[in-house]
């Protein structure tokens, strides 16, 4: 088997194991690049008939492209889309202004809320170790209290493919298939399988979005990689980390009080 | 001659903002006696920090040994470049190798804990621990599992400048904890980890002097003993990291930049409003909420000034040929600032961007016409078009919204550029300007890893004198 086959079948054991032991299993979709990757893999799994529905949530402020191929494509493949906004909160005028608070209103409130609705026992993710520091830690199954704490420090150990997967009530267990892909694996499998994805990825005049969710956070890279081969050329030589133009709003508002602090504000 | 330089290995601590003057006097009165044996052998010298002098800045050149022109790290506060919004910019907008990972290409062991514009840590070979701006011990780390050390010894990253701006005697117990929990993960990883180049890096004589430079000074009865302790006790590590190491390994003790009383805190922002040359926006949200229509240049912090430049800026009106023009006015008006007190001028020289700054593939300042200096583009193109470098004890601030444009606040220490610090064992050092970001090659050179090509600090690439 090559690199990609290994991937491939891994995630696909653990979709099937998840949905063996859910009942109310769905999963997220965010529109990009990794949980379309998952879902391509979904589809896969169940030989084309999904059976559990895509939670979409929805911050009202993502890219149009994004809502356009969300739409577009959870037609063409007959899937059950399931679409979370934070209305009240929406109501309520929060935006991107304050960083920190919007995103925890509008997704991680947004969630909860979905969870509730739903009665969700599990949710899969396409999250990769990869992708930051704290993210190397999880789990393939990996349960969140009532209040959405992840307690890094007290997880099962999950040695030869064996998987704790129940857990207390109250709780929900986040699966995660492709925790062991990294972001170079993913654009080789999106180039080998020819999965449709959003031409956000795509460089236009000189810059392209490495990484991408709201419009409000997400800043281009400089690139003129406008395939998935210049791409997967231009990671093969890059330096920089993926969220580079992401995960900077985030840190930002603690920075400010810093800098502040110290006069340079 | 390889072989033997394959096996050395080399020691850098380095103490943020104490000034050369500083530390000779701490020398001379015995507050650092393990300093004085140690500069009795090697020497001590004077370092050239970097424009603008700032620890971020200072930083970024140490650890790429590249001038700002080619790292893209011009201060703790820039612009998104095509926007006039804010970014704050950290290691991951360093678009080129550290020394971590340099060395780590060449299969060496590496150690790296506090040094600002570290975060986000990169990955190497050995381990990286983020300084100054790491937002939590989880995410200080590379790899990954050392927070879980770091967090079992309450380590702490920072000390609470905001505490500083309360409580002068909460801030030095709290420098004191952040020292003593550094140099506890100093020894612990200096013991565990198998290393061949191991750099440790103090913040808090930056935040000591930043609050109390000018008590110490004026021998203040109550904080002048305390700024003493705080030093002595760096002073005793050092003792213990020497009596830890053997002799024969190279090592660097230095400073970033130095610091000197502030006189007067400038807003140099105000100043450009006041001579026309920046329009504030009616509402004014942050640093560079200005009315693109009619701001002819703006500045950020400390002293840079832009230039509203058409075709580059998003609302730019200043068309390029005019470029030159309006970088010379804008620093005949800087040159006629002077302080209200005493009627002394404020800014001793303007210098331009092409004087202190220089692009990747080349080596040293840049001869080419203002108009094509305007319009570069890459990590050179994100400078300052203008730098004004202000006489010590003249800080340069900004604050489009406040009305004073001179004023006096708790800070009471500022930095400056030529009287870094610096001392060195077994270790070669060019001999005559030596300015920081001429470290990194001879670190590279000692260890037998060949600089990457477009390092600076080889012959020609060193910065005028102003």
């Amino acid at each position: 088997m090559d690199r990609l086959d290994e991937l491939e079948s891994q995630s696909m054991y653990i979709i099937r194991e998840a949905y063996y032991h859910y009942h109310k299993l769905a999963m997220l979709w965010s529109v990009g690049k990794d949980s379309t990757t998952m879902l391509w893999l979904v589809r896969k799994a169940f030989l084309g008939k999904v059976p559990i529905p895509l939670l979409h949530i929805d911050t009202s402020y993502k890219f149009p492209e994004m809502y356009q191929f969300r739409d577009e494509y959870s037609k063409k493949w007959g899937m059950n889309l399931l679409i979370a906004k934070n209305e009240a909160a929406l109501a309520a005028g929060m935006t991107c202004e304050k960083k920190l608070e919007c995103c925890t209103a509008l997704k991680t409130e947004g969630l909860k809320q979905a969870i509730a609705k739903h009665g969700f026992e599990a949710l899969l993710l396409g999250i990769r170790r990869d992708e930051h520091g704290i993210r190397a830690k999880e789990r393939y199954f990996s349960p969140r209290d009532e209040q959405f704490q992840w307690n890094y420090q007290d997880q099962p150990p999950e040695l030869w493919d064996q998987y704790k997967n129940q857990a207390e009530e109250k709780t929900h267990i986040r699966v995660h298939p492709l925790l062991h892909w990294t972001e170079k694996d993913i654009w080789y499998y999106i180039k080998r399988e020819n999965i449709p994805i959003t031409d956000l990825y795509f460089a236009k005049n000189g810059k392209r979005y490495r990484s991408i969710g709201c419009t409000t956070c997400c800043n281009p890279i400089e690139s003129n990689a406008s395939n998935v081969d210049e791409v997967i050329a231009e990671l093969e030589s890059t330096v920089t980390s993926e969220r580079a133009g992401r995960a900077q709003d985030k840190e930002d508002a603690y920075t400010m009080q810093k800098l502040r602090a110290l006069g340079y504000m | 001659m390889m072989k033997a330089a394959n096996n050395l290995k080399f020691m850098v601590l380095s103490i943020d903002g104490v000034p050369f003057g500083l530390i000779r006097r701490f020398m001379d009165e015995g507050v650092m006696a393990n300093m004085a044996r140690l500069a009795g052998q090697t020497g001590l010298r004077q370092m050239r920090s970097i424009h603008p002098t700032v620890s971020s800045v200072a930083w970024a050149s140490y650890m790429t040994g590249m001038n700002p022109g080619k790292h893209g790290i011009y201060g703790f506060i820039d612009r998104q470049p095509g926007t006039y919004d804010m970014s704050l910019p950290n290691g991951r907008m360093m678009v080129v190798e550290t020394i971590w990972e340099v060395l780590s290409r060449a299969g060496k062991r590496v150690f790296g804990m506090n040094v600002p514009t570290s975060y986000p840590p990169r990955r190497v070979n050995g381990i990286l621990i983020g300084g100054f701006l790491t937002p939590t011990v989880d995410r200080a780390a590379y790899p990954p599992t050392e927070s879980d050390y770091l967090r079992s010894i309450d380590y702490r990253i920072d000390s609470d400048a905001q505490l500083a701006r309360r409580d002068k005697r909460a801030m030095l117990d709290d420098l004191d904890v952040t020292l003593a929990k550094r140099m506890e993960a100093m020894f612990h990883y200096l013991d565990k980890e198998s290393w061949d180049f191991f750099h440790t890096h103090i913040m808090g004589t930056d935040r000591i002097n930043h609050f109390l430079f000018e008590k110490m000074e004026q021998d203040d009865a109550e904080f002048a003993p305390g700024f003493r302790d705080y030093y002595r006790k760096i002073d005793a590590a050092v003792g213990k990291l020497l009596e830890r190491i053997p002799q024969e390994t190279p090592l660097l003790i230095f400073s970033d930049h130095g610091f000197c009383p502030i006189k007067q805190e400038v807003q140099l922002s105000r100043y450009l409003i006041e001579k026309g040359w920046t329009a504030p926006a009616a509402q004014i949200q942050h640093p560079l909420s200005i009315d693109p229509g009619q701001s002819r240049a703006y500045c950020m912090i400390p002293g840079r000034i832009f230039i509203n430049l058409s075709g580059r800026e998003p609302g730019g009106i200043v068309p390029v040929d005019a470029y030159q023009q309006v970088r010379e006015q804008i620093a005949d008006d800087l040159m006629q600032l002077r302080d209200p007190d005493n009627g002394d001028l404020v800014i001793r020289k303007v210098i331009m961007r092409e004087e202190v700054y220089w692009p990747s593939g080349s080596q040293g300042p840049l001869r080419a016409a203002p108009e094509e200096i305007a319009r570069m583009d890459g990590t050179f193109g994100r400078a300052a078009d203008l730098i004004a470098i202000p006489y010590d004890g003249y800080d340069l601030k900004l604050g489009l919204a406040g009305k004073a444009l001179f004023q006096k606040t708790e800070l009471e220490g500022m930095h400056t550029y030529d009287d870094a610090f610096m001392v060195a064992r077994g270790v070669e050092l060019p001999e005559n300007n030596l300015e920081i970001f001429m470290l990194t090659r001879v670190i590279l050179e000692k260890l037998g890893v060949t600089p990457p090509a477009d390092m600076d600090g080889a012959g020609n690439a060193i910065t005028p004198d102003f």
